[in-house]
């Protein structure tokens, strides 16, 4: 037995390692643990696809590849949506695969703010070898597409530090399809490396398998159970339950691993709490040339000039016409008309480094809810993030910039953007969505501010450990992927040296 | 339920010189479709945005009669008023109508024509099963 899908049979197994997840966090200590000569099982909640069978339309990929089609929104002033994907492979499949170390500064606030000391050195050091294993590599030039080419010119005009991204990308053809899964098998995704690697390494996986809970007896934890789920129906199929002999890793995310643990009996007050993100909105600009932002790398240049102060990150994004469509304000013949312009329009995004905190709660029937709203100092921030991003448009030759404010008009001239200056600070006159995501199971040395030690081991448990963006306490200020994927080999190799 | 929701859906996506609209789509085999695919979430929001859709015209162009009822150049007013309107339950509503309408609409092969982008093939349906 190696995988096991969907299937009206209850399925049993024993195992060393149980790993709930498989995304950037659960692949990577997967993988880890079965070098080290461990036996591993892998439990994903999702469908596994393997390239050929990606969906090449946008319906298709919020169907079979995001979690519940981005459709949870984190409660607040505002309702912003929480982007993550639901597949083997987690959100590495619907991700820019974007390659970022941990910034030195992030360590050293972990250790003042949280007491968590020790991680620095393993985490780049790992980083260093994930980079060579998933190819990390700057855009090609011949990839960049003119979108990510303009951006460079309009930085590079207005004097910013700014670069080509860098990503887990072997040989990018520039098809524009990050989002919706590479076809070509260009970018690193994880179900195309480590998962593929864990199978042949002997490791089980488990498809369609949502847990329900971790099994403790006492407060060791000794595997974990659920029910499979038929990815298109939603039917639910037999039972199933992975008995571990040395321990359970949990990387289902960081809205559903706070709710599965609290599901389990773990009882620890930070549960849940010191959700962080990264929210981010586009600016489009309209380009008397034909952009075709839909070719070339999705996202291909960013900068992170202003990352700590004011606390943003600026980068490309291209959108395909079914996101651009209800992207753009209006509706009715107004609003087809304005997607006439699609060919000249190219999107680039502010992402805040938010100081604002939330939580993840169960709802009434155990799904998670996310409360979460920017205050005023976020949202100053986001509204000067589009203002940079409006003036680099400018610099890069638009003719008028699209805001996509609500209050403001919809297009604005190079002279009119002191109206952006002065736009709306409430978030509900900005559409915009929530990506990388941090906390719930944050790390730290006080089992009444945290949830995880600097191991990622449960307080107060044996043999559970968290190994996804969950644990992480703070806000990074750049993608989060590699730091994930730095932490869970971390946690991974010290759980084998344990 | 599904005329009525059809009458809103194509009325945020209508014909132009340029493109073709909803209602020169396939449109209820796309809603037959997103029905049984659809998420618990965003479902309720289509609904929820349907509802608003119909009986908001008194908001958005002074007439006491329900969006169906409408005349069109009355219809197209209140899709584009409704989908600015000052209250945000209504517009991020609206939103949510125009993102699932935005999904038949942008992935059509005409639409996409003349964006200059080539048709999409149909979505595989196979996983691993085994």
């Amino acid at each position: 037995m190696s995988h096991v899908s969907y299937r009206q049979e209850s399925h049993s197994g024993e195992t060393d390692y149980v790993v709930v997840g498989s995304g950037a966090g659960g692949a990577v200590a997967a993988v880890e643990l079965a070098r080290g000569g461990a036996h591993v099982t892998l439990v994903e909640a999702g469908a596994w696809r393997d390239p050929e069978h990606y969906p090449y339309s946008v319906y298709g990929a919020l169907h079979h590849l995001f979690d519940d089609w981005g459709s949870l929104v984190a409660r607040g002033r505002a309702m912003w949506p929480i982007v993550q994907g639901r597949c083997v492979g987690g959100t590495t499949v619907i991700n820019s695969a974007i390659c970022v170390r941990t910034p030195e500064d992030i360590f050293a606030q972990w250790q003042r703010e949280h007491g968590v000391s020790g991680l620095r050195d393993a985490v780049l050091g790992h980083q260093e070898e994930l980079e060579r294993e998933l190819c990390a590599t700057p855009v090609p030039p011949q990839s960049a597409g003119r979108a990510n080419q303009l951006a460079l010119v309009g930085a590079n005009q207005l004097g910013y530090e700014s670069h080509v991204i860098t990503r887990y990308v072997k040989g990018c053809a520039g098809t524009g399809q990050c989002l919706q899964g590479c076809r070509g098998r260009k970018k690193q995704s994880l179900n195309i490396t480590f998962v593929r690697e864990l199978d042949e390494r002997g490791g089980d996986i488990l498809s369609c398998a949502p847990v329900d809970r971790i099994l403790l007896e006492g407060r060791r934890a000794v595997g974990v159970s659920g029910r499979f789920r038929d990815p298109s129906s939603r039917r639910r199929g037999g039972k199933f339950l992975i008995r571990a002999r040395r321990g359970v890793l949990v990387a289902a995310s960081v809205t559903r691993s706070p709710l599965l643990l609290a599901r389990s009996g773990v009882a620890l007050p930070a549960l849940g709490k010191f959700f962080r993100a990264h929210p981010g909105t586009g600016v489009f600009g309209v380009y008397d040339e034909v952009v075709d932002m839909n070719v070339g790398a999705t996202q291909g240049w960013a900068s992170t000039a202003f990352r700590s102060e004011p606390g943003l990150k600026l980068e490309t994004l291209s959108l395909p016409p079914e996101m651009v469509a209800s992207r753009l304000s209006g509706g009715g013949t107004e609003l087809v008309s304005k997607l006439r312009e699609y060919r000249h329009l190219a999107m680039w995004v502010a992402a805040v480094r938010a100081e604002s905190v939330g939580e993840v709660r169960s709802g009434l029937l155990g799904q998670p809810v996310v409360r979460y709203a920017l205050d005023r100092a976020d949202m100053e921030r986001l509204r000067h993030g589009l203002v940079l991003v409006a003036r680099t448009h400018f610099a890069a030759g638009a003719k008028r910039i699209l805001p996509g404010v609500y209050g403001l008009p919809y297009s604005l001239g190079p002279d009119e953007v002191k109206l952006l200056e002065q736009g709306p600070l409430d978030p509900r006159a900005y559409v915009a969505v929530i990506s990388h995501l941090f906390g719930g199971c944050v790390m730290g040395s006080d089992p009444a501010r945290s949830v995880v030690d600097d191991h990622g081991r449960v307080h107060g448990h044996t043999g559970l450990v968290v190994c996804d963006a969950s644990v992480i306490p703070t806000n990074l200020g750049v993608n989060p992927q590699h730091t994930i994927m730095g932490l869970a080999r971390t946690f991974a190799r010290r759980l084998l040296g344990a | 339920m599904t005329a009525i929701l059809k009458h809103a859906l194509c009325a945020l996506y209508p014909r132009t010189d340029f493109f073709p609209g909803l209602a020169d789509m396939d449109l209820d085999r796309f809603l037959h479709r997103f029905r049984r695919d659809g998420s618990a979430m965003l479902l309720l929001g289509m609904y929820a945005g349907l509802v608003l859709f119909v009986l908001t015209p008194v908001l958005t162009v002074y007439v006491p009669l329900p969006s169906f009822l409408l005349p069109r150049s009355l219809l197209d007013r209140h899709a584009s008023r409704a989908a600015t309107f000052p209250l945000y339950p209504l517009r991020s509503l609206i939103l949510v109508l125009k993102l699932v309408a935005g999904l038949c609409w942008g992935a059509h092969p005409r639409v996409r024509e003349q964006l200059g982008l080539p048709p999409l093939p149909a979505d595989p349906l196979e996983w691993r099963s085994t």
